[in-house]
């Protein structure tokens, strides 16, 4: 009996503190498709190797508005060790004092400079990008067969686009060339093309630009010239159903389209290609869309906060996410990676989104201190315009004023 | 003394739950944002009292202004057109007709329904081509055999009336007996000139009325002040679609207990329905009034969710009223939370509603005048 009492006791002192010794790194992200992303990430990549050094990841997916719940948790204290920072609204998280500058900590040389440059604010890196998208023209091949029109190309400039958008529409009143919808960071990256930029070096914004306006005009005239149609006129949620349905030819989205019409139009046959280039100066653009790891300043387990922001951006990891075709990886040296010459739509598409963010004038989603605020005016300005109620200088002026309004306030 | 005091302790135990959350959660909780609302305060650096330079901010902001006035129209409009109807509805309900339970539940369906949900499914029927604009459409598609309806119907009755009063019977005009053969001979006249070919719908354009994504403000001719945006009407129109029946079972409780001898004596006074409605429901349920105007003008004033679930489908100018105006500053773009302002933004909300319904006061009286 004694004996089994010692053994016992020498058990629980050898178990007991390997339990102990696990220091538990809670990580905060996105809910949706998220949670299960990192479990597998978690179960099939890093988890062991972590686990051998005494680290376990808890993963707090936030399924509502995510800005909202990661500033009042900074405040109070109650942030995660390491969480996601968001492009467009990192300089709010960034301004709150709480996340830790990552230099000397992380290795940053390995990752895409425009993805960094997101993070970096007066020298210092804030956040490692998990990984990116961009837009690119997905097109749905069978129904440009069927109307006899060469696919959209790279080569394409806005006209030529225009003009088989129109070819594409004529043939069913029921199938529309693009599905369009009124939305900034769509539109946007067309003004790009034009060489024009959300600010000027003094800080004020210029919706009344030339460059800008003929982007605009382009843009709601697709919609305007019944080449194209807004998702909601034909019941669809966003491009993605209008391409999954069959309702429209052509969608200018990110990878995230890949996965949805994995799932929703296993049998679609589609290609993608880059965005058609402004004629006025031969270039396309493009968004760079892109979320970041940051680590709390306040953490009390900082070294393996940042060996777990390591591990969850590391090669092995992101390679596994790109072979997964979950996302674009943030990392200079992926490019080569032999995914992308797979002949699958969907590495194809990946590629294409990869090229997108080294193709012509590419800026980051970022709007400094406003956020997304910054789109409203223009995305009002262009559901007036599409939906007939007023020409666009008059819905461009009223946006202006609405955006000086908005840029004086938060300078205030 | 003893068992007084004792019974006193025991009283302040049962209250212990409520008190000790309504002083952690309510009274310190608006303390602080009291104080907040005099201070310069992101959450993240340390207060700096400001004085009253918030408040007086407030009304230097554009936005702000547009939410007074969004939320000022919103609360007038949604109380006094629910109120009414809720009252029509619930004196419907109070006759004694076949079937009564199942539309006492089916009218009140809206109210237990989630406000998220339903706003969603209004989403969907004010999309440009929702249900709407397409029930729009039927109807002006339809107009010429409405039209031919209304007027069989109207000349039927008339017809009959006369007729009867020709046999020295007094009839009112809206006689029911004589409506239901109208009704018949309005149905099958319009029905026989359509299958004739005489009569047919129109075709008309869809109606193409833009409901969410607009800007314009209605009625145009009024000045800025009292014109409501058409994205605002939408929300007021699902508003009242689900508050209605709530504040309908409350006038309902009331008038069970009117004693249906009124009534009697009317009608044998020769008062007509309408007139019943005006001079003893209306009166009889005085104090349930009171209560009904003060819940609707406080839910109203503070009308917050609808708006957040509108989002980005609407302009926020056109449907920003105060309390969505405050989660705004308190989360704005990717800047610092405004907590100070938003405060003073909160009490000024606070102190607005308050003066409203003591306001209102002095127009409704809470007791009873019968």
């Amino acid at each position: 009996m004694k004996r089994v009492a010692c053994l016992l006791t020498l058990v629980a002192l050898l178990v007991v503190p390997a339990a102990w010794a696990q220091t538990v790194v809670r990580v905060q992200g996105y809910g949706g498709s998220d949670p299960a992303i990192v479990q597998r990430l978690i179960d099939e990549v890093i988890g062991n190797d972590l686990a051998a050094q005494g680290i376990s990841i808890q993963y707090e997916p936030i399924e509502t508005d995510y800005n909202a719940v990661l500033t009042n948790a900074l405040s109070a204290g109650t942030a995660a060790d390491v969480f996601y920072i968001p492009g467009e609204t990192a300089p709010g998280i960034i301004a709150t004092g709480k996340v830790l500058p990552l230099n000397g900590l992380v290795d940053t040389s390995a990752f895409i400079d425009s993805l960094m440059a997101v993070y970096t604010i007066d020298g210092n890196v804030y956040g490692i990008p998990k990984d990116f998208n961009t837009l690119a023209v997905f097109y749905n091949k069978d129904i440009f067969d069927a109307a006899g029109v060469d696919y959209p190309s790279a080569d394409d400039d806005w006209s030529a686009f225009s003009d088989k958008l129109t070819a594409v529409s004529m043939m069913d009143p029921d199938i529309h060339g693009i599905c369009l919808p009124a939305d900034f960071a769509r539109m946007g990256a067309f003004a790009f093309a034009n060489g024009w930029t959300p600010f000027n070096a003094d800080g004020s914004a210029d919706l009344q630009d030339p460059a800008f306006v003929q982007a605009f005009d382009f843009y709601t005239g697709l919609v305007t010239s019944g080449a194209a149609v807004q998702p909601a006129d034909v019941g669809a949620g966003w491009p993605g159903d209008c391409l999954a349905r069959e309702q429209a030819a052509v969608a200018i989205e990110g990878a995230w389209i890949l996965g949805f019409l994995r799932d929703n139009a296993p049998n679609l046959q589609y290609g993608s290609t880059l965005l058609p280039t402004s004629p006025a100066t031969g270039l396309s653009g493009n968004f760079i869309y892109t979320v970041a790891w940051g680590i709390n300043a306040d953490s009390k387990v900082q070294d393996a906060a940042t060996k777990v922001l390591e591990a969850l951006t590391s090669p092995t990891t992101q390679q596994f996410i790109l072979e997964q075709g979950l996302a674009i990886p943030s990392r200079k040296a992926l490019v080569d990676n032999p995914y992308f010459q797979q002949d699958t739509p969907e590495a194809q598409g990946n590629l294409t989104v990869f090229e997108g963010a080294t193709h012509g004038n590419v800026l980051g989603f970022q709007f400094g201190s406003v956020g997304t605020d910054y789109m409203t005016p223009s995305n009002n300005a262009m559901n007036v315009v599409m939906t007939g109620q007023a020409d666009s200088a008059t819905a461009l002026a009223q946006a202006q004023q609405e955006l000086t309004a908005l840029l004086q306030r938060s300078q205030r | 003394m003893n068992v007084r005091r004792r019974e006193v302790i025991a009283a302040y135990l049962f209250l212990a739950p409520f008190l000790v959350t309504l002083a952690i959660f309510f009274v310190y909780a608006t303390a602080r944002a009291v104080y907040f609302s005099f201070t310069d305060y992101d959450l993240f650096n340390a207060p700096t009292w400001i004085g009253l330079r918030n408040y007086a901010n407030l009304f230097r902001d554009d936005l702000f202004l547009t939410a007074l006035r969004n939320s000022l129209v919103f609360a007038a409009v949604v109380t006094s057109v629910q109120t009414f109807g809720a009252l029509v509805m619930a004196s419907v309900l109070n006759q004694r007709v076949r079937g009564l339970n199942f539309f006492r539940a089916a009218f009140y369906m809206p109210s237990i329904t989630s406000s998220v949900v339903i706003t969603l499914i209004f989403l969907w029927m004010y999309q440009r081509r929702g249900l709407f604009n397409y029930l729009l459409t039927q109807l002006l598609a339809n107009l010429p055999l409405i039209g031919m309806f209304v007027l069989v119907l109207a000349a039927a009755q008339v017809v009959q009336v006369l007729l009867e009063r020709a046999r020295g019977l007094s009839v009112r005009w809206s006689d029911p007996a004589l409506l239901v053969v109208s009704l018949v001979v309005a149905t099958t006249g319009t029905t026989a000139l359509v299958l004739l070919g005489l009569v047919a719908p129109r075709t008309v354009a869809p109606v193409d009325f833009v409901w969410l994504q607009t800007r314009q403000e209605v009625p145009g001719a009024f000045p800025g002040f009292l014109r409501a945006p058409v994205p605002l009407i939408a929300i007021m129109l699902q508003n009242i679609f689900t508050t209605v029946p709530t504040f309908m079972l409350m006038f309902l409780a009331a008038l069970q207990g009117v004693p249906s001898s009124y009534y009697e004596a009317a009608s044998l006074d020769g008062a007509t329905p309408v007139q019943q409605f005006f001079y003893i429901t209306i009166p009889a349920v005085q104090p349930v009034t009171f209560l009904v105007v003060t819940l609707g003008l406080i839910g109203t004033l503070q009308m917050f969710d609808q708006v957040a679930i509108f989002g980005n489908a609407v302009p926020l100018r056109s449907v920003i009223t105060l309390a969505y105006f405050i989660y705004n500053r308190m989360f704005p773009g990717a800047q610092l939370p405004e907590v100070g302002f938003a405060s003073a933004a909160a009490m000024f909300l606070a102190l607005l509603t308050l003066v409203i319904v003591l306001l209102q006061r002095l127009f409704i009286r809470s007791e009873g005048n019968l």
